[in-house]
């Protein structure tokens, strides 16, 4: 069952696209996207937090990635498909259902879903299964930059998200009492 | 009320540097400085209290107070200690309150004021005592009914009773808890009222934002109760939003009611796409379903409101949907067919029918995302067709659109939606935001309430949440009023307005007198000079209904003029739906791409399933021109894929060589052809020069009206695409609150009573 979804993805893509996507990421050529390489020099990543960023190809100099320092062999990353993803980096949203805001100021890394192995109801236990390996995991920083740093070394691509600014003006109880010479324009029920 | 002091809510002017700092407001406006916990702030006058600590790095817990509400201060709940003394207080809300006693004591200090030169504690000894004190008293007409209650695990009272709470009450009242008698408010909001514990939050929701006057309280102290005074039902698009107000489980969700616990949900932060608001949603996932889908906070597009479609379409995810390519047999009934198969039934049907040139049309759909649009444009094109239609009932789609696409400023928003909150007046021409954007709305009433904003409409009557003026029914209408010849109070405040704004909706470009309007305002807007259009304002606004159609415009997903006369042979429909089955020549061979079996899928000779908005990965474009990129959140079921995945592959099995194999390589594509599909999150306005060359080219062309009576696109808010069609919330939602036949108070009910 693991196998058998994601093989069933890859027939799609090998049977009409022969062009073999999986050893492209590795080809140095992939940096120069033009986005990336207008506003953001690659070997220097955003860390401007205010401004979602393009996707940053992680290949930089001077960070030897995890498998680079691991000594696996080069075939095996090869092969490793599931490796070269982009990963987001984020800050999280409030819950809108609490108030409290404390998770918010951190940063988190987490990985989109892939296609046709991400997850399936196992037909014996009815729970989920999945073929990849990152689904589950989500990691969380203290700053934008530990993150992306943290994402370097895996060798990972990634794409920065802004966080929302919050705009609230200053309020003030009295205002529920404030006259106003027109026409009413709400009823308080309150 | 809650008073936007000055224009202080006017995004461009209030640049509030990062989420916590009130402090780097702009210095227009005086500014104080107290002691928080031993560190000094600096806020704005006026500020409440709460915001001060809040800014200062010690959030207050709060029940009733809330950002985007006004403030009540009734829950007694946040108490900071001020000062050094603890000094008596005004007892502002004690008529609501059961907790009088606390209130005496401490202030509360979301009614409070922030005061120049305060000093204040939030976590001293005392200020723990008293918040003990308050909780006890919120404590002691509470159910102890967490296991059962759909709150427990993101419940603003469990948790601070946890951390303030005493761990046993001095309450014993023999006859028990106050018991009070659950509301029916609608299909969606399900009332637990033992829970509530009067913070009156789901009460100012509605009053300030959703403009439902009647939710309200009921008498006093320990009988206070909320409610719709009579048998009524909560009939507001945006009502689901009182459950994420509401602090504790009093207020929850129907549809959603003991489905999941919070902890086991995964959640994924995505774009919606049921219309063209692009409001921010975080889609809360176990296993391969969709469970919830709740708000993420924007202040650039949706505050922290989504409508109820948003929010409760998604169980429609889960049924109706191609799971299996599908190709049409001998016999007319579909047979599940493999991925090549169906593929290659496509290719053979594109050489059976001999379609040449603009004979292969595409139609793209409500919720097709702007990947697979760039995809399939490029399919088409190198097939030699410009015949890139869009998915309107009427044949309207098939022309191309009377506002013409070269220039953005004449599809978009281009006030953008935070700057609805400095317009001071609006004309609505031929639209119900109120149903085709409900959130925005919600922004046209909060501004409407806060200023002295006005409103006049043109167009068919609705029930919009803000009074407006109503100046006509027709492009004649409008043409007296844009002559000046229409008198009345809203033509007064028109003729004066600083920022005055002109919101077209998009029905008008389907509509016969839609060339007619589009110049005559065109002509308007040139001869009204700089007071619509100039270097800090764009008055000129379309406002889109639709998902897919801004991105479809900007990437150019438009007929040619002769592709638009020529009979199709061969038609892809891209998620199309609304598809009028007679614009279909009998002979042509149909394809439909998208996720849910509706009207397009019955059509078509093959089906391909792709991915729902929940499953994929993709950019939307709303109706200001911000581009956001969407998440996957669950796999897509089945056999079904991603949709640009779905029709590379088609290009490669009809022979055509598109030049990208994965999905950054086909978003380097799209920023080939407007880099602006690919800066997510940022809205890139059009220049001024730009603008006025789009508006000349409207206003070029001269077309008199007929008259006819201009028409509302949607009749039936909660229905609008197939998710919403397959969705069993939604539908309960149409019997209630569009043809009312469970409403208690429906005609029927009400004789039956008699
Ligand atoms: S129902 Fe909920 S939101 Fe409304 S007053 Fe009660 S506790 Fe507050
Ligand atoms: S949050 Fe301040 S009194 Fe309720």
């Amino acid at each position: 069952m693991c196998l058998a979804k994601p093989s069933h993805h890859l027939m799609l893509s090998r049977s009409y696209q022969p062009a073999a996507t999986i050893t492209r990421r590795i080809a140095p050529s992939f940096i120069s996207r033009g986005l990336a390489s207008e506003s953001i020099p690659s070997s220097s990543p955003p860390v401007d937090a205010t401004k979602s960023s393009d996707v940053v190809p992680s290949l930089s100099p001077g960070v030897f990635t995890a498998e680079v320092v691991s000594g696996a062999p080069f075939r095996l990353v090869l092969a490793a498909q599931l490796r070269h993803r982009v990963v987001r980096v984020y800050q999280p949203t409030r819950n809108t259902m609490q108030s409290g805001g404390a998770k918010g100021e951190r940063w988190r890394i987490d990985f989109d879903i892939l296609q046709g192995g991400a997850r399936w109801e196992n037909p014996l236990m009815g729970y989920a299964s999945s073929a990849d390996y990152m689904q589950g995991t989500r990691m969380t920083f203290k700053s934008q930059e530990d993150a992306i740093h943290f994402a370097k070394k895996q060798g990972w691509d990634y794409y920065v998200q802004a966080p929302t600014v919050k705009k609230i003006p200053p309020k003030n109880y009295s205002e529920n009492y404030i006259y106003r010479p027109n026409k009413l324009r709400i009823m308080k029920t309150k | 009320m809650l008073r936007i002091v000055a224009s202080a809510s006017r995004p461009t002017r209030l640049a509030v540097a990062n989420r916590r700092n009130i402090a780097s407001t702009s210095a227009r406006q005086a500014d104080i400085t107290l002691t928080v916990d031993g560190k000094e702030v600096t806020v704005p006058q006026g500020s409440a209290l709460i915001q001060a600590c809040e800014a200062a790095g010690s959030p207050i817990p709060r029940f009733c107070y809330h950002d985007r509400l006004a403030i009540a201060g009734n829950c007694r709940w946040h108490v900071p200690r001020r000062g050094t003394t603890l000094t008596k207080t005004r007892c502002v809300m004690a008529r609501s309150l059961p907790f009088l006693v606390s209130s005496f004591f401490y202030s509360s200090s979301s009614a409070a004021p922030a005061m120049n030169g305060q000093v204040v504690f939030t976590n001293t000894p005392l200020v723990h005592e008293a918040r003990e004190g308050v909780m006890e008293f919120l404590l002691a007409n509470h159910p102890l009914d967490c296991p059962i209650c759909d709150q427990g695990g993101e419940c603003d009272l469990q948790d601070q009773s946890i951390r303030y709470g005493s761990d046993r009450t001095r309450f014993h009242e023999i006859t028990g808890k106050r018991a009070v008698s659950n509301k029916d408010l609608g299909p969606i909001v399900k009332t637990s009222m033992n829970r509530c514990i009067q913070c009156t939050r789901c009460v100012r929701f509605a009053n300030e934002v959703a403009g439902v006057e009647d939710l309200g309280t009921t008498g006093r102290g320990n009988d206070l109760q909320i409610g719709m005074y009579v048998e009524k039902m909560m009939d507001s698009e945006l009502s689901g939003n009182v459950i994420d107000l509401c602090p504790v489980g009093a207020l929850t969700s129907k549809p959603y009611a003991f489905q999941a616990r919070p902890w086991e949900l995964k959640n994924t932060e995505s774009i919606d796409v049921l219309d063209a608001v692009g409001s921010n949603i975080r889609v809360d996932s176990r296993g391969v379903q969709v469970m919830r889908i709740q708000p993420r906070t924007n202040d650039n597009v949706n505050e922290e409101w989504i409508s109820d479609k948003t929010r409760y379409a998604y169980d429609g995810l889960r049924t109706q949907r191609l799971t299996t390519p599908l190709v049409k047999g001998p016999d007319n009934r579909f047979v599940a067919a493999s991925w090549p198969d169906a593929l290659s039934a496509i290719a053979d049907g594109l050489k059976r029918t001999g379609a040449s040139g603009n004979e292969i049309k595409a139609v793209a759909g409500h919720l097709a995302d702007t990947e697979s649009l760039v995809v399939l444009k490029d399919l088409v094109n190198r097939l030699g067709s410009d015949n890139l239609a869009s998915d309107l009932a009427d044949k309207s789609g098939d022309a191309p659109p009377v506002h013409g696409v070269d220039i953005k400023s004449n599809y978009s928003f281009n006030s953008s939606i935070p700057g609805l909150e400095s317009a001071d007046a609006i004309l609505l021409v031929g639209t119900n935001p109120r149903h085709e954007a409900a959130v925005l709305n919600s922004r046209i009433r909060k501004s409407w309430l806060h200023s002295e904003l006005v409103v006049g409409m043109v167009g068919p009557r609705a029930d919009t949440t803000y009074a407006y003026e109503h100046l006509g029914e027709d492009a004649k209408a409008l043409q007296k009023f844009l002559g000046g010849k229409t008198n009345g109070d809203f033509a007064e405040r028109w003729a004066k307005a600083e920022r005055p704004m002109i919101i077209v909706g998009s029905a008008i470009g389907e509509h016969v007198d839609g060339e007619a309007v589009f110049s005559m305002l065109a002509q308007y807007i040139q001869s009204a000079g700089t007071r619509l259009v100039r270097d800090d304002w764009n008055g000129f606004n379309v406002l889109q209904r639709v998902a897919s159609r801004p991105a479809a415009y900007e990437i150019g997903f438009v007929p040619s003029r002769a592709a638009a006369s020529t009979t199709p042979k061969f038609i892809y429909l891209l998620n199309a739906d609304e598809i009028d089955p007679a614009s279909i020549p009998a002979d042509a061979f149909v394809v439909y791409q998208g996720h849910h079996g509706d009207r397009g899928a019955a059509l078509a000779d093959v089906c391909l399933p792709g991915a729902a908005y929940t499953e994929k990965g993709a950019t939307w474009v709303n109706t200001e021109g911000r581009s956001q990129l969407g998440r996957a959140a669950v796999p897509p079921p089945g056999a079904a894929r991603d949709d640009w995945k779905i029709v590379r592959a088609l290009a490669e099995v009809v022979g055509v060589d598109l030049p990208y194999d994965d999905v950054v390589s086909v978003r380097d594509r799209m920023w080939a052809i407007s880099p602006s599909l690919v800066r997510w999150d940022a809205l890139e306005e059009t220049s001024l020069p730009v603008a006025k060359a789009g508006l000349a080219s409207l206003a070029g062309k001269k077309k008199a009206a007929t008259g006819q009576k201009l028409e509302l696109p949607i009749t039936n808010f909660y229905q609008t695409d197939v998710v919403s069609r397959a969705s069993v919330t939604m539908a309960q939602c149409t019997r209630a609150f569009v043809t009312r036949e469970s409403e208690p108070l429906a005609k029927g009910a009400v004789e039956m009573h008699a």
